[in-house]
């Protein structure tokens, strides 16, 4: 490999409907189990698609570790509190800063970056304006004068999209460059994409990047409906029967750093991050190519970046969001990039759902872990290939991959894809 | 490691000073401010009732895309029309050879339910501070793909990536206030590591709105000098109150240097530097000591090869609200030392409002103005020096000074804090 700089990962952490770490989560792809069920959150009896995989046992003071905070936040930055604290927490970063004399602990913290990937909000953060509208019938002076007695007057704080980096700035004393990035369900892979670049262009010597999203709304839901977009069922990637996605909720973080800065801190390395590859399709916000020139593209600038082979890929994440039109346009692309050839495919949708901004982000951290432990997972809701790409080496079955690198794939509305390598330590 | 230099050929600007670039920078120069009562909606119950609008802007007559416009809000309108101002001013633009490296950087407003929408959805389904899920599927915002369509994040950088064809990296980034800023950065990134040649950045936002204004004014950080709109945003001066909104758009083409000079292409100034920190201290304001925005100038120059010295002008971030202006101030004072008599500095958001999502994009294009006329725009409406914001500032009528080095602040609620370095085209300094 002659390809740039690799940048190395030194923490994980992840939260979703399938589990609250890593490990956990992979265990239950691995072991066939979805969290794909029956929205509890609200009462979808008269709902047209009612699953979803949700976080069960959400309990927001625990996971936000403050109480206090959640006045100021909203679900999505809780997730991306805990997912973030988690893969900092694994690094030994703040340990490794209090041993540090004071000059040297806040150049450190300087020099540490933090990268999110946001969805940005969706609808139910502007329910707490309801109340005010009913009372006022609808009508702007009465809402106008009523403003202040009755909304909250953190209102704008609180939904903030960049509220992840506030607090996590805030809670690690991280204070270097950073980034929120708000671009549908790539955020998460351009998260730990500029974290990485953010390293190897010297402007941080470590970075947290994380991805979060929150969309299981009802508002939000409908629509994806509405758009056509969302499974009766079951998420059926790359299968012939598949009908669509459907959401689920998390985060995915990870540490990232220079070789030389995690040496020094003496950290473990758990991963590395190669290189990355980005393609717009630009036919509109929903629309996109039918003949995968986009994510093909993506793919090659990524090997390009990370001066890999084809043949070097052992596995590939790929998006495999469940849709007619996503998976036979990505499944294309990888055929026409590897060939014959084509490395184990595999994607975690069908576990853990679409975690929309997040989902470059966990399906990374999933990536790694995998690695880590020499497997493939299956997708066991795989009944029968689509025809139209019979040679797409999936599979319901779990199998070793070909070598420690893997290529994730993330595509996002705007018909923007984006293609990460990394590899395992 | 020799960084490669990056060239800004192609300004487009649509803001409440005026909806082109001329007559913006026209305004910028006259110390005028666009303060004035709010017309767009019926803002009589609001505690802030003045905002620096853009006026006269019809989207149909300099958009010749009906389709394209049925999907775009008044933000997303703005920045169509500022993009195509700054693609044709460049000259340049994504061909079916080259789509595949021309990036797309969008600094992006807080998206959500328009007024309307909201309200409706309100009357036809609240259920308290939730909405019910039964009348929700029957109500009209929610059968309205539109309303979807329009709150996406990633809504505007589609309509302009499909109006344009550029088929490379394209991002949508948001740090509240420095979002602008944090694009343009990113973009000169984006073609100094070789992902593109060219880049179409900017930043959109409007929140002159019944829930944009609604936010600001429960925070208490907008100005409510509703008798005098036009002395409201007052950057540095001691009775500042608050800031005024504003709303437009604003796009820059960036090239590498060598293609642009390849082309023969007219070269406004060098971007020539990103300085990007974090100021972890409080979600609304940074340190009274300017800890956050001291690093942010420290790294853009850094970035820029250039030294404070270089430095003949700053477009701050000035907002007119009492802590930033006095942090501002503090982190120029720790920037420049006792060379800050020297530098000239001026907030633009004194005449245009602050633009929120859009400023940091717009205020690099005000930028590369002062640079290319050797103009600095005025500080409007200063009046009564603060001891806390001592500085040079441009104040009466705009100055004429050559500028080597400019800065453009843009500081972020949520603690985000953007610095842009920007280098005459002909400036040498620092470089062997």
């Amino acid at each position: 490999m002659n390809g740039r700089t690799p940048v190395v990962v030194t923490g994980l952490g992840a939260i979703c409907g399938a589990g609250k770490s890593p490990a956990s989560i992979l265990d239950a792809i691995l072991e066939g189990r979805s969290a794909l069920a029956p929205i509890a959150s609200w009462d979808v009896a008269h709902w047209p698609r009612p699953i979803a995989a949700e976080i069960a046992d959400f309990n927001a003071a625990q996971l936000a570790g403050d109480r206090k905070l959640l006045k100021l936040i909203r679900r999505t930055d809780v997730v991306g509190l805990y997912a973030a604290g988690e893969a900092v927490k694994e690094a030994g970063f703040v340990a490794h800063r209090e041993g540090l004399a004071a000059a040297a602990a806040a150049h450190f913290s300087e020099r540490t970056g933090l990268y999110a990937g946001s969805g940005g909000g969706n609808y139910q953060n502007q329910y707490d304006y309801f109340p005010l509208i009913e009372q006022a019938a609808g009508a702007l002076p009465a809402f106008g004068s009523e403003l202040a007695s009755m909304v909250n007057p953190m209102w704008l704080l609180k939904s903030l999209p960049n509220n992840v980096l506030c607090h996590v700035g805030i809670r690690f004393g991280i204070k270097g460059p950073n980034a929120c990035i708000t671009n549908h369900s790539v955020s998460g892979l351009l998260a730990i994409v500029e974290a990485a670049a953010g390293i190897v262009n010297g402007e941080a010597d470590r970075a947290v990047a994380v991805g979060h999203d929150t969309p299981i709304e009802p508002q939000n839901v409908f629509y994806y409906h509405g758009a056509g977009l969302l499974a009766r069922e079951t998420l059926r990637p790359f299968d012939a029967s598949r009908d669509g996605s459907l959401m689920g909720e998390g985060a995915g973080a990870m540490m990232v750093e220079s070789e030389a800065s995690a040496r020094a801190r003496g950290a473990a390395v758990l991963g590395r991050v190669l290189g990355a590859g980005h393609a717009t399709e630009s036919e509109g916000l929903l629309a996109i190519r039918d003949d995968g020139e986009g994510p093909a593209r993506a793919i090659r600038a990524a090997l390009a970046e990370a001066g890999v082979d084809e043949r070097d890929v052992g596995m590939i994440v790929a998006h495999g969001n469940g849709t007619p039109a996503s998976d036979a346009s990505e499944a294309l692309a990888i055929l026409d990039v590897f060939g014959a050839d084509a490395p184990p495919v595999t994607a975690f949708k069908w576990s853990i759902g679409h975690l929309i901004a997040a989902a470059g982000a966990i399906e990374t951290v999933l990536a790694l872990e995998a690695l880590r432990r020499g497997v493939v997972p299956g997708i066991p809701v795989l009944d029968r290939i689509d025809p139209a790409f019979a040679a797409l080496p999936v599979s319901r079955e779990t199998r070793k991959p070909r070598s420690d690198v893997a290529l994730v794939l993330s595509r996002g509305f705007g018909g923007t894809d984006g293609a990460l390598l990394v590899r395992a330590a | 490691m020799k960084k490669k230099r990056v060239a800004i050929t192609g300004l487009g600007l649509v803001t409440p000073a005026g909806n082109d670039v001329a007559s913006t920078w026209a305004t910028l120069q006259s110390g005028r401010s666009m303060g004035a009562p709010i017309t767009i909606f019926d803002a009589s119950g609001f505690s802030t009732r003045i905002a620096a609008e853009v006026k006269g802007f019809d989207a149909r007559a300099v958009i010749d895309d009906r389709r394209l416009l049925k999907f775009a809000n008044r933000s997303h309108a703005f920045a169509l029309a500022a993009a195509d101002q700054a693609l044709a001013d460049a000259g340049v633009r994504p061909t079916p050879a080259t789509s595949a490296r021309w990036g797309l950087s969008v600094g992006t407003g807080m998206m959500g339910m328009a007024w309307d929408d909201l309200s409706s959805l309100g009357l036809a389904a609240a259920d308290g501070e939730d909405v019910d899920p039964v009348r929700l599927q029957g109500s009209d915002t929610g059968r309205d793909p539109m309303v979807f369509c329009r709150a996406q994040t990633s809504a505007g950088l589609a309509l302009l990536g499909r109006r344009y064809g550029i088929g490379g990296y394209s991002t949508s980034v948001h740090t509240a206030c420095a979002s602008g800023g944090q694009a343009v950065g990113t973009a000169m990134k984006l073609i100094r590591r070789g992902t593109v040649d060219f880049a179409l950045a900017g930043g959109f936002d409007s929140m002159v709105n019944p829930v944009g204004l609604a936010g600001f004014c429960l925070l208490g950080a907008v100005s409510a000098d509703n008798d005098a709109p036009s002395r409201a945003s007052r950057p540095f001066d001691a009775t500042r109150n608050g800031f005024v909104l504003g709303e437009g758009a604003g796009f820059v083409v960036l090239e590498s240097w060598e293609r642009a000079v390849a082309r023969g292409a007219r070269i406004y100034a060098e971007i020539a530097g990103d300085g990007n920190s974090l100021s972890s201290y409080r979600i609304t304001d940074s340190h009274p000591s300017g800890d956050g925005p001291i690093q942010a100038m420290h790294w853009a120059l850094a970035d820029a090869d250039a030294t404070p010295q270089d430095v003949d002008y700053v477009n701050a971030h000035g907002t007119s609200t009492p802590m930033n202006d006095r942090s501002e101030s503090a982190a120029m004072h720790a920037v420049f030392g006792s060379d800050v008599g020297r530098v000239s500095v001026s907030s633009t958001k004194s005449a245009m409002g602050h633009l929120i999502a859009a400023a940091g994009a717009v205020e690099a294009a005000v930028c590369a103005l002062s640079i290319h006329h050797g103009v600095l725009p005025v500080n409007a409406n200063y009046v009564h020096p603060d001891p806390d914001c001592m500085l040079n500032l441009v104040v009466g009528a705009a100055r004429k000074q050559p500028v080597r080095v400019a800065l453009s602040n843009s500081l972020g609620f949520g603690g985000s804090n953007s610095c842009l370095a920007f280098r005459h085209p002909d400036f040498d300094g620092g470089r062997t």
